[in-house]
């Protein structure tokens, strides 16, 4: 016999879309599942693309310039400004955080202030209402001296804390100034980093009279360039380079204007763009059980197939390309809606945004979403589509069925090939693939032991002791019946459910943390920039305020560590978590003995009266990040000056206690005559806080006060922020648990209404039925949540104690919630799903028989 | 009748495992049919006939014995190749009709010529429809055809590629007396006119009493085979 002809795709195309005229009834939920997954990858990543698209096409804007060239405490020399003036238009902003007080009120506040001169801004324009109400971008004529006062411009928040208006005194320092107008929009805001307080704009002529500016200072110059005709980026970073060396100053460019926005957005959206992986991979589920009821639906037919002679692999790539065009119809449409979803979130984040809030077309994301969907489709499906290939013809001859068939080899290995396809994808697409990896195991994990759950689950029902209570009996077989939906609801509202409950679990803990347990023992002030001919005073000033006590201070200078062992600071292999560390400047400072909350864990500390050569204490977690320790050095630029330092012990720091502490301190000698001030921290009750504040605002007006309650509520308010969007992509991820659910009740509504009516037949009330139901419903809902809340518990356990290394607060009200919500869910949709089941009359159901 | 078999069977034996354990479901059937023979194979429920059927139509591979079909020997012969056998050689009626819900009757009836790749496919088919008296509902679905319509549909689906066998499992087993009687003629007629070997099995007696050969299946044996009346010997049987 001579090898049988292959039937032509042609063929196969035609028999699937003839297949499919009877309807796709049983693929809604299929198409939904893969909607929602596919709708969110693509709406978080054509939003965080077009954000990146905005941030790269404003970088000029967004930066100021070209080029900025930053340096801490120190202003450029002579010949470094000259340096930089030739390579193009220059315009020298300078930024600190300083005291305002307005006079009319005697309100003190502290705020971001901003020096600029009368180039400023070299790109964009910063836009603000004069006291007329007139819109004006012509800044540095709002801020020239007039009638021998200098202006300011301010944002709207300060106008509200301090109970002024626009024409009204504000003291900086020693200087009074005007409020000249109201800033409506700062085009290099996005460049500046976090905010502690509003912007206030003045002249750096000004600034140089408000007295603010002293040795130590923590005030960075901002020297940004229009780059002359013919000079790339590229070109000034090499000349930067071979002319100047390494003079300590911070050169950042507008193709990465924003490097901390652009860095947090990417890390963001890369995580919720797995949380919607995982979403996509629970709807999977539901695609999984949609095909093996359309399938099971189907044998008859394709016994018949087989009869009139089709082969096995024309059944399946009938049955296949019916799938994929499905998956096709369903992430196109998943495409649209995260397209329109991206445009519509871009509206509520417009505020939030330093950039115009403008979505654009990003293929890459989009089709790296539908290929997700496409993927998943197809990992879901291939294992029912090759069991359905191996269908007997002879079972149209016989009324029993044979034991069901594996897959063959070929189709088990593209199951397998189509997981690592997924998975990679998922690793490789990722901004941090060693993050991406880690989550693709824990999920992958949490998946196998969801199924091997769902297995026991049924295993223990049928093994449970035979209630005495019918209801309880029949609901307890209802789970492990043939055809139940026991093991697909545990898998897909299971990971749902514990990706919600690790997420909340974890949002609860860091913001009990940060609203109650760390202003338990956090100052109630930090204070910064205070002079070495002040400190004294200073301290006499606050402990006379009733209440107050521990008034601690410290020397504080800035620096930035350029090599490590020699090796420069670029090019050494840090873990990522420390990478912070060796990112711009660092807060230094010196001293004599053992800060109060630190162990040393290695090494010695230096003695009283130590004079040698340059030492350095390091934290301990930095130094396992950078894989060094006691001996290796480090060098260090202090203001233009380039010290190296022996690493001579290791200190346990405590961050989480708020303290004063520093990853670096130096021996007590080295740093000692550089210029720096002082920051000091003091415990006040509530009751004395604002005496506090009044008492050193008014005797230091060039002390700038951080309030930590105000700080931490700003960390606060980002934390709920970015939980938001976690908790809404999680919640897509319990949506598409949902679904799934739904589905399976759905395909067992055939058989739940037989069963009703069998039992009605031999006697049983309606009443009696909807309790078995109920019972079913609540005992698969309990049984998954508390697997699920089992689980998240010991994700966010771990993400809390050993990946943060905080303190775990048990919070048992959010396991209680689940647990409740799920049963209530599981009930509802079952209840839905049966419903009609209750109220069908036993006779044309027999009769169709 | 002198002409050589056309299907041979030898030594058949089917043991199926269920979840209730092995059933014996044939116990050593030997059988030989002539081409152009119509034979009825008759016999209680549960005896075997449907089976032995399948095992004709390549559908069933059996535990023991050799199945020779048309000259094939079928031992060894993969699924697929069963398959393509059947397609060019084999037709077969069933009593639930089992027609492609999602065709027409045309598209039904093409099936068998569209897999063989044949370029004719549907203009073949539609001259088997009018064959049966269907040409005027070629584009309707089974849903929208009577019970005796679904089944002219399905046996002009048999008979679409002029199979050398014609395989009938109770084709009027879900029609009405009139209806059946329709169907059978139609059968023996397209079987006078090509000579089709035709095996047909069926509860009634006088339907099998119109085919050339009579075989009575008990519990997984041949029982009795009469030819016209007289018995037929078989190899360690006795009629």
């Amino acid at each position: 016999m001579s090898a049988p002809k292959r039937e032509s795709l042609g063929l196969a195309v035609r028999y699937a879309y003839r297949g499919m005229r009877g309807g796709l009834k049983g693929f809604r939920i299929f198409i939904a599942c893969l909607i929602l997954g596919v709708a969110a990858i693509a709406g978080v990543g054509t939003l965080s693309s077009s954000i990146n698209e905005g941030l790269r096409a404003n970088g000029q804007v967004i930066l100021g310039g070209d080029i900025d060239v930053r340096l801490t405490a120190r202003p450029a020399s002579d010949s470094e400004y000259a340096w930089l003036a030739s390579m193009g238009q220059i315009s020298s902003v300078q930024v600190l955080r300083a005291m305002v007080h307005a006079p009319q009120t005697d309100q003190r506040l502290l705020s971001e202030l901003k020096a600029v001169d009368d180039v400023y801004p070299l790109f964009g324009a910063l836009t603000f209402n004069k006291v007329s109400g007139e819109l004006s971008t012509a800044v540095y004529p709002a801020l020239m001296r007039k009638n021998g006062v200098y202006g300011v411009l301010v944002e709207e928040l300060l106008l509200n804390r301090l109970d002024v208006g626009v024409g009204a005194q504000l003291n900086i320092g020693q200087l009074s100034f005007e409020i000249r107008g109201v800033i409506k929009g700062e085009p290099d805001k996005a460049s500046q980093g976090i905010s502690l307080g509003p912007r206030v704009v003045i002249s750096t002529e000004a600034l140089d009279k408000t007295g603010l500016v002293q040795p130590g200072s923590l005030l960075k110059y901002h020297y940004r360039l229009k780059l002359k005709d013919g000079v790339r980026v590229e070109d000034f970073r090499l000349a930067a380079d071979a002319d100047q060396g390494d003079v300590g100053w911070r050169i950042n460019d507008s193709s990465n204007g924003a490097p901390g926005i652009k860095h947090f957005v990417e890390r963001v959206a890369m995580f919720l763009t797995l949380v919607g992986l995982t979403a996509l991979v629970v709807g999977g589920v539901g695609v999984g059980n949609a095909v093996r009821a359309y399938l099971d639906g189907k044998l008859e037919t394709i016994a018949t197939l087989k009869c009139l002679g089709a082969s096995s692999s024309f059944i399946f790539r009938i049955h296949f390309l019916q799938v994929i065009f499905l998956a096709f119809v369903g992430s196109l449409i998943g495409l649209g809606l995260g397209y329109g979803g991206a445009v519509v979130a871009s509206q509520f984040l417009a505020q939030a945004l330093p950039v115009p809030a403008v979505v654009s077309f990003q293929a890459l994301p989009l089709m790296l979403a539908a290929a997700y969907g496409l993927l998943t489709a197809t990992l879901f499906s291939v294992w029912p589509l090759a069991s359905a290939r191996e269908t007997s013809a002879a079972s149209l001859f016989r009324d029993f069925a044979g034991k069901k068939k594996w897959p063959r080899p070929f189709y088990v290995l593209l199951t397998i090939g189509t997981l690592i396809t997924l998975m990679a994808l998922a690793v490789l697409t990722a901004d941090e693939a060693f993050f991406a990896a880690y989550f693709v195991v824990a999920a992958s994990a949490v998946f196998i032991v969801l199924y091997v759950v769902g297995g026991l689950v049924q295993w223990l029902a049928r093994n449970a002791p035979r209630s005495r209570f019918p209801v309880l009996r029949m609901a307890l077989a209802n789970l492990h019946r043939p055809g139940s939906a026991t093991a697909s609801v545990v898998l897909s509202m299971g990971l749902g459910l514990t990706l919600f409950v690790t997420v909340a679990l974890i949002e609860g803990n860091l913001r009990a943390q940060v609203q109650d347990q760390l202003p338990e023992k956090a100052p109630a002030f930090f204070f910064i920039d205070i002079q070495n001919t002040q400190i004294d005073q200073f301290i006499e000033t606050a402990e006379q305020v009733e209440g107050v006590s521990e008034v601690n201070y410290v020397p504080n200078l800035r620096g930035r560590i350029v090599k490590v062992n020699d090796i420069p600071a670029a090019e050494v292999q840090v873990a990522s978590d420390v990478k912070w560390v060796l990112h711009g400047d660092r807060g230094l400072t010196y001293a004599k003995d053992i800060p109060v909350n630190a162990t040393i864990v290695a090494g010695d500390w230096w003695p009283d009266d130590y004079t040698g050569p340059p030492l350095i204490s390091l934290a301990e977690d930095a130094a396992i990040g950078m894989g060094i320790g006691v001996g290796d050095s480090m060098t260090i630029n202090v203001m233009g000056r380039e010290v190296t330092a022996k690493i001579a012990n290791l200190r346990k720091v405590d961050w989480s206690s708020l303290a004063i502490n520093f990853v670096i301190i130096f021996d007590q000698y080295t740093l000692a005559a550089a210029p720096h001030s002082n920051m000091a921290t003091a415990l006040a009750p509530d009751s004395s806080e604002n005496e506090l504040f009044r008492a050193i605002t008014g005797k230091f007006p060039n002390v700038s006060v951080i309030r930590m309650k105000e700080a931490l509520q700003t960390v606060s308010k980002i934390l709920k922020q970015l939980s938001s969007a976690v908790t809404a992509t999680a919640s897509v991820t319990l949506i598409s648990g949902i679904l799934v659910l739904a589905g399976a009740f759905a395909a067992g509504h055939r058989k739940r209404v037989y069963d009703s009516v069998i039992l009605k037949v031999l006697g049983a009330t309606r009443r009696d039925i909807f309790k078995i139901f109920v019972l079913e419903y609540a005992l698969l809902g309990l049984a998954t949540s508390v697997i699920a809340a089992a689980a998240g518990w010991l994700g966010a356990y771990i993400v809390i104690t050993k990946v943060l290394e905080t303190k775990w607060l048990d919070l048992p009200w959010t396991i209680v919630g689940t647990i409740v919500i799920s049963v209530g869910i599981t009930i509802l949709f079952g209840l839905f799903g049966s419903w009609k089941a209750l109220g069908e009359k036993p006779a044309p159901i027999l009769r169709a028989e | 009748m002198t002409s050589s078999p056309i299907i041979s069977l030898k030594n058949i034996h089917l043991t199926l495992n269920s979840d209730a354990g092995p059933v014996n479901i044939l116990r050593g059937i030997d059988m030989t049919i002539t081409a152009g023979e119509t034979v009825g194979i008759v016999g209680p429920s549960g005896s075997g006939k449907s089976t032995l059927m399948s095992i004709m139509a390549g559908l069933e591979t059996p535990s023991d014995g050799d199945v020779i079909i048309c000259g094939e020997n079928f031992k060894g012969m993969s699924e697929d190749e069963l398959a393509c056998f059947r397609r060019d050689n084999i037709g077969i009626v069933f009593q639930s009709f089992h027609l492609i819900p999602t065709m027409t009757a045309l598209e039904n009836v093409a099936i068998p010529l569209e897999l063989a790749g044949r370029a004719d496919a549907f203009d073949t088919a539609r001259i088997k429809l009018e064959q049966v008296g269907l040409s005027a509902r070629e584009s309707h679905y089974p849903t929208q055809l009577s019970g005796g319509e679904q089944q002219r549909v399905a046996l002009a689906r048999a008979l679409v590629t002029e199979p050398e066998i014609l395989l009938a499992d109770e084709p009027t087993g879900n029609l009405d007396g009139a209806t059946g009687d329709v169907i059978i003629q139609q059968m023996f007629d397209l079987h006078d006119g090509h000579n089709t070997t035709m095996v047909l099995i069926t509860h009634d007696e006088s339907l099998a009493q119109r085919c050339d050969r009579t075989i009575r299946i008990e519990d997984g044996r041949i029982a009795g085979d009469m030819v016209a009346g007289a018995p037929v010997e078989h190899e360690g049987q006795s009629s």
